[in-house]
């Protein structure tokens, strides 16, 4: 008996193998599903071998070139593979999903994107600390301090560009949107002020996506909302202080909302968490964020 | 006459070999049904094989709940517990772990015994109305679900002792705490101890836990 199970799962063995030797189109890539060749060098490898970070060239007519998640429907597609192979794939984009196979490994690339230094812990700041200076890349390609605006209040938040959730960066890029129109029409309201809207998705917002986008929010009118975006060493020591919280799960970048208003010294005068704020109440926090401290 | 009868025995060899055609056939349809079989086997056993890496048990701690509520752990003592882990930012495995802690919560609706966790891991943003506001989006019934918020410290400690591993290489690839292993959802058994995880991004797992809620019922 055992035998005859032994031959019968053989058998099925035997055909499984054959199946998956068939030449033909594997039925995942139905004609319904768009594909493209893809070139791009392996990043990272979860242990849980469902996707690899991959920084990928441009897809022609799909998506420019940038790092991101892909997953695999075979576990094993990611087996031989290592941070820092040059490989090529088919990405399978269906109605619903997107997967890569076909993963062939061409080469070693000597352009493996170092992993940024997180080590350093650091912890939250309160309202009435002073926050450190950092430098962003700004919209313009130029580097944007916050002493930049020093005798100025500046709200900062935090966003990307590829975020799909309405009310989380955009509803962020939309209050502030709101907040410059209203202190600009209020005759009363300090000239002091500044906002910076500060990307944390350095690999795919580049100072042309920022003025894109920037654009998108802001029409032509750049006064006072300036659009950067933080590096990854940045970030490990910005993010901490802000208890400002990432998450790059497939594909997409999970986060928290902070925005914060320091006073025109560089304190902490107020943080908004969460997407709970309105417009009105970030104007009055930035009214009197100007007014104390000013020099 | 001769090529009639070599016509009947090529008939009868066409038989046979039709016979041993219908053989090898039903062998391959057994065959494939015992692999298929044998793959679900395999995947029901993964299932069954998240177990803690190291003897864990449920710490002490006062959290509030979705309604602000002193919740503490002796308010849990000698429940089963399912827990998961989330931060509502978290947009795509957080909702789906939350969706199977809602199929939980039905399979186990006249189940006295088990309680349903979800500890948060951004404690400032998700405050007790954030927090009521996604269990409601998922059908949560409070009164046998809690969702934990309160003092990161606590919050972060606690899963680190009881639950997850920490991994502080790159913030960008864990959950908030550089907590891995997020996507799991943990069954406690009565006696406070961290007995198995099951993977929440399976639709096998809410079947799963309540097989194990069941093992765990019988135990001693």
């Amino acid at each position: 008996m055992n035998r005859l199970r032994q031959i019968i799962f053989l058998g099925g063995l035997l055909l499984a193998i054959g199946c998956k030797r068939e030449p033909s189109a594997p039925p995942s890539s139905a004609a319904t599903n768009q594909t493209y060749s893809v070139r791009g060098v392996v990043q990272a490898i979860p242990p849980d071998h469902r996707h690899a970070t991959i920084k990928h060239e441009a897809i022609p007519g799909y998506m420019a070139a940038m790092t991101m998640d892909f997953s695999v429907r075979d576990t094993n597609a990611l087996a031989s593979l290592a941070p820092g192979d040059e490989i090529t794939f088919t990405l399978v984009v269906s109605t619903d999903d997107d997967w890569i196979e076909n993963i062939q490994s061409t080469g070693k690339s000597a352009t493996l994107t170092p992993a940024p230094t997180w080590h350093v812990v650091e912890s939250e700041l309160q309202v009435g600390d002073t926050l450190p200076d950092y430098e962003f890349t700004s919209e313009t390609g130029r580097p944007v301090r916050f002493s930049d605006f020093r005798g100025r209040a500046v709200a900062f938040t935090f966003f990307f560009t590829s975020c799909p959730l309405p009310d989380y960066c955009p509803r962020m890029n939309k209050n502030f949107f709101e907040t410059r129109k209203i202190l600009l029409a209020d005759s009363n309201a300090p000239m002091n002020w500044q906002l910076l809207s500060v990307s944390f998705d350095s690999g795919f917002d580049t100072p042309e996506v920022l003025t894109g986008y920037g654009k998108y929010y802001r029409g032509e009118d750049t006064n006072r909302w300036l659009f950067a975006v933080a590096s990854s060493n940045t970030l490990a020591s910005l993010a901490p202080k802000v208890d400002l919280n990432f998450w790059r799960e497939n594909g997409s970048i999970s986060h928290n909302l902070r925005t914060v208003v320091l006073d025109a010294g560089g304190k902490i005068f107020r943080q908004f968490d969460g997407n709970d704020w309105t417009p009105e109440q970030l104007g009055d926090a930035i009214r009197a964020a100007a007014r104390t401290n000013a020099p | 006459m001769a090529s009639r009868n070599r016509s009947k025995k090529s008939r009868s060899g066409g038989d046979e070999k039709l016979f041993l055609i219908l053989v090898i056939a039903l062998a391959l349809v057994a065959g494939v049904g015992s692999w298929f079989a044998a793959a679900a086997f395999s995947r029901h056993d993964q299932l069954h094989g998240i177990l803690p890496d190291k003897e864990r048990t449920l710490g002490d701690f006062s959290l509030m709940d979705e309604n602000g509520r002193t919740v503490t752990r002796a308010e849990l003592d000698g429940k089963i517990l399912v827990v998961s882990f989330l931060f509502t930012g978290c947009a795509l495995t957080c909702p789906e772990v939350t969706k199977r802690m809602a199929e939980i919560q039905q399979l186990t609706a006249t189940n006295a015994d088990v309680r349903l966790v979800s500890l948060t891991v951004d404690p400032r943003s998700d405050t007790p109305p954030v927090l009521a506001k996604w269990g409601a989006r998922f059908g949560a019934d409070t009164n046998r679900w809690c969702f934990l918020t309160g003092s990161k410290t606590v919050l972060h400690g606690l899963i680190a002792k009881s639950f997850l591993v920490q991994d502080n290489s790159d913030p960008f690839n864990s959950m908030p705490g550089n907590f891995t292993g997020t996507e799991r959802i943990a069954v406690v058994d009565r006696h406070g101890r961290t007995r198995i995880y099951f993977d929440g991004l399976r639709d096998e797992t809410p079947a799963a836990v309540v097989a194990e809620i069941k093992k765990l019922r019988n135990e001693p």
